[in-house]
């Protein structure tokens, strides 16, 4: 009786199918991958279809605030993005008596291009910011400039990085170009943890993610050095490029730093950076297809050129974003 | 080879209309929503992929409307096949010449675009190619911004055996670039590019400063420089770009990945300029010639139903 008069209805997949298909029309626009919008839109699909809706509100809507509420849950992270108390843990953890303390370490590693060794450098003023002692390790050792690019953000960075007196402080460790960067991260961890170090920022080359010599070469970085974290560096600009870029980095990592440097299983991809936020307008959808294929948390997002341009994800305002006409 | 996915898709797409016993509505539209697909998966802007989709739609329903023989079927595919083929040769080629440069004279290029799309490399690789070509070439690095900018002009250029010329010193942008170019210009330089820092639609400084260089330069020929990666943001930098630095050529880089460049496709569109050449790794020599026919014909593994096409 009431439901007649409030004209309650049970949703079909008829009712849906229209509605799903201009909202997947709707996320490709803001930039999500068509693989990653398809799925998502199935899963709202499937949550939705034999549920009532009131009389009120019409398919749109309800499916409107599922699709909210799928893209929140994907969105927000399952791990701690607490990268200071990750830090600070590690360097107060007891230790025996003929145990030295290692530095934390965290390595970037991405296509080429996106910001890597850009964002290196605004973590590390951030850290700096926070008091710690920070040692970038110079591990693209193939593109010309490299070196130098990191050279000047440290000569830049020992000159702004001061916080009220209780500095951190920073500095280069290189071996120029065409060496071995597993071997440069070595001696560089090495030099910070005899150096009293608290952070080391390894900074690798760009790389296809279907270069399979080079993606072996990255992997033995891994495991050759198991740093503390691997940040996936990927740029707000890339379309469906992000599903497979992350999914190739990642399965590569874990296959081929299993065997490689006997550390017992692989390691793959802790985390995203994600850069150029600035360039996109409204269309972050690459945040949500990156999340959504690895499953890890955006621990930070790059939002310019300048040291302080970095921040943390506000998944309300992603989500907003994407939904957004 | 680039795109090849994207062709096989296209291709499975249209042969499935040879196994068609009727073309009618329905078949062209599930023909048309596979070919969409394989476009979209690529980055092709959405709504252009929607436009392609409603132009054939209309060209094929008006070509069928005026042909009186509607009975035969072997027509009826040729019309379909032939407007998907016609607005996808539309997609990547603008129908304009790029600039050719010409020997004995100054061709001034300069190179635009968003930040680390590869110019700076992608300069070098310019430079090399028109070395080879008998064209007396170098650089003048103009990004004063970028940390080690100068330094990866000048190692890149010293491995590829190039004229470079830039400052550490000196923060103006618009002044390095009036500097090289006439310097080279004197020391008679017939190609000289130059490199500028990455920038973006978003930062009216940064496009100002770009329209500065090109006041101060004057170039021949503008090339945006573009990641074959870059997804739905393409038309509207690619348009600012446009408007801001008239760029007359389009290069897109990293093909050697496993991107499709649908993004590039659509900067092509939006801006109706040219692809000339595409990059296809980090050596110097990792730089192809781009032409719309043969492009799409290899796309789409055409080669044999050429003929048919061209009716
Ligand atoms: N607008 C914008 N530009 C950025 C951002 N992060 C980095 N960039 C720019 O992107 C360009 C490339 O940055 P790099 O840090 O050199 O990139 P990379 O990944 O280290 O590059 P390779 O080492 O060559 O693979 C530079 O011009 C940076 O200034 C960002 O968040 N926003
Ligand atoms: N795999 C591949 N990498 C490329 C290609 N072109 C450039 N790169 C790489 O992309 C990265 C960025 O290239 P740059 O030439 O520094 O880009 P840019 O546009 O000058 O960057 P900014 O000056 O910071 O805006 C480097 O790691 C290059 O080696 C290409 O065709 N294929
Ligand atoms: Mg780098
Ligand atoms: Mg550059």
């Amino acid at each position: 009786m009431f439901a007649r008069l409030t004209g309650s209805k049970v949703l079909t997949e008829e009712d849906l199918k229209p509605v799903l298909e201009s909202m997947k029309q709707h996320l490709m626009k803001k930039n999500v991958a068509k693989d990653i919008a398809e799925r998502v839109c199935e899963g709202v699909g499937e949550s939705l279809v034999g549920k009532k809706v009131g009389g009120f509100q019409s398919t749109n809507t309800t499916v409107r605030q599922a699709l909210s509420t799928s893209i929140t849950r994907i969105l927000t992270p399952k791990t701690s993005t607490d990268l200071l108390l990750s830090i600070r843990s590690k360097l107060s953890s007891p230790l025996t008596s003929t145990q030295q303390r290692m530095p934390y370490s965290i390595t970037f590693v991405g296509v080429n291009g996106v910001g890597k060794s850009t964002n290196l450098s605004k973590v590390c003023f951030w850290l700096i910011q926070n008091g710690f002692k920070v040692l970038i390790a110079a591990c693209d050792t193939f593109r010309s400039g490299a070196v130098e690019q990191l050279r000047v953000h440290v000569r830049n960075l020992s000159m702004l990085g001061t916080n009220n007196g209780t500095a951190g402080r920073v500095e280069l460790y290189e071996r120029g170009y065409g060496k071995d960067a597993a071997g440069i991260a070595k001696e560089a961890i090495a030099y910070a943890r005899d150096n009293d170090f608290d952070v080391v920022l390894i900074d690798t080359a760009g790389r296809m993610q279907d270069n399979e010599p080079l993606m072996r070469a990255l992997a033995k970085l891994v495991a050759v050095n198991n740093p503390d974290k691997i940040l996936f560096v990927g740029e707000a600009l890339v379309g469906n490029e992000a599903v497979d870029q992350l999914s190739k980095f990642d399965r590569a990592l874990r296959d081929f730093s299993s065997g490689a440097g006997g550390m017992g299983k692989g390691r793959g991809i802790d985390g995203m950076l994600v850069t150029k936020w600035d360039t996109v307008d409204d269309k972050v959808g690459a945040a949500l297809s990156m999340t959504y294929v690895t499953g890890q948390p955006i621990i930070f997002v790059g939002t310019g050129q300048t040291y302080t341009d970095l921040r943390q994800l506000r998944v309300q305002n992603v989500v907003q974003a994407i939904l957004s006409d | 080879m680039v795109l090849a996915d994207l062709g096989r898709k296209l291709n499975a797409a249209l042969s499935s209309l040879n196994r068609a016993p009727v073309v009618d509505d329905k078949v062209l539209d599930a023909l048309l929503k596979e070919v969409c697909a394989a476009l979209l998966e690529t980055d092709v802007n959405v709504k252009l992929v929607q436009q392609l989709r409603s132009k054939v739609k209309t060209k094929v329903k008006a070509t069928f409307e005026s042909t009186a023989d509607k009975a035969k079927e072997t027509n009826r595919k040729q019309v379909v096949q032939k407007a998907i083929f016609d607005e996808l040769v539309n997609l990547v080629d603008p129908g304009v010449e790029p600039y050719k440069p010409k020997k004995g004279h100054f061709n001034v290029i300069m190179a635009v675009g968003l930040q680390g799309n590869g110019k700076t490399t992608t300069c070098t690789k310019l430079a090399v190619h028109y070395q080879k070509r008998g064209f007396k070439s170098c650089i003048v690095c103009a990004d004063t911004f970028r940390a080690g900018a100068f330094d990866q002009t000048r190692q890149s250029a010293t491995k590829a055996k190039v004229a470079y010329f830039g400052s550490y010193t000196e923060t103006d942008p618009v002044a390095i670039a009036a500097q090289g170019v006439a310097k080279f210009k004197k020391e008679k330089f017939e190609v000289i590019i130059v490199d500028t820092s990455g920038r973006h639609k978003q930062e009216g400084e940064l496009f100002e400063e770009m329209v500065q260089i090109g006041n101060a330069v004057k170039p021949d020929m503008t090339v945006l420089i573009l990641d074959a990666s870059i997804g739905q943001a393409a038309e509207a930098q690619s348009r600012a770009f446009k408007e801001s630095a008239d760029f007359g050529a389009i290069i897109v880089t990293k093909m050697d990945g496993h991107a499709k460049g649908g993004g590039a496709i659509s900067a092509v569109a939006a801006t109706q300029t040219p692809i000339i050449f595409l990059g296809t790794g980090e050596h110097l020599t990792d730089l192809d010639r781009f032409s719309p026919q043969p492009f799409i014909s290899k796309l789409l593994g055409l080669g044999d139903v050429q003929g048919l096409m061209e009716h």
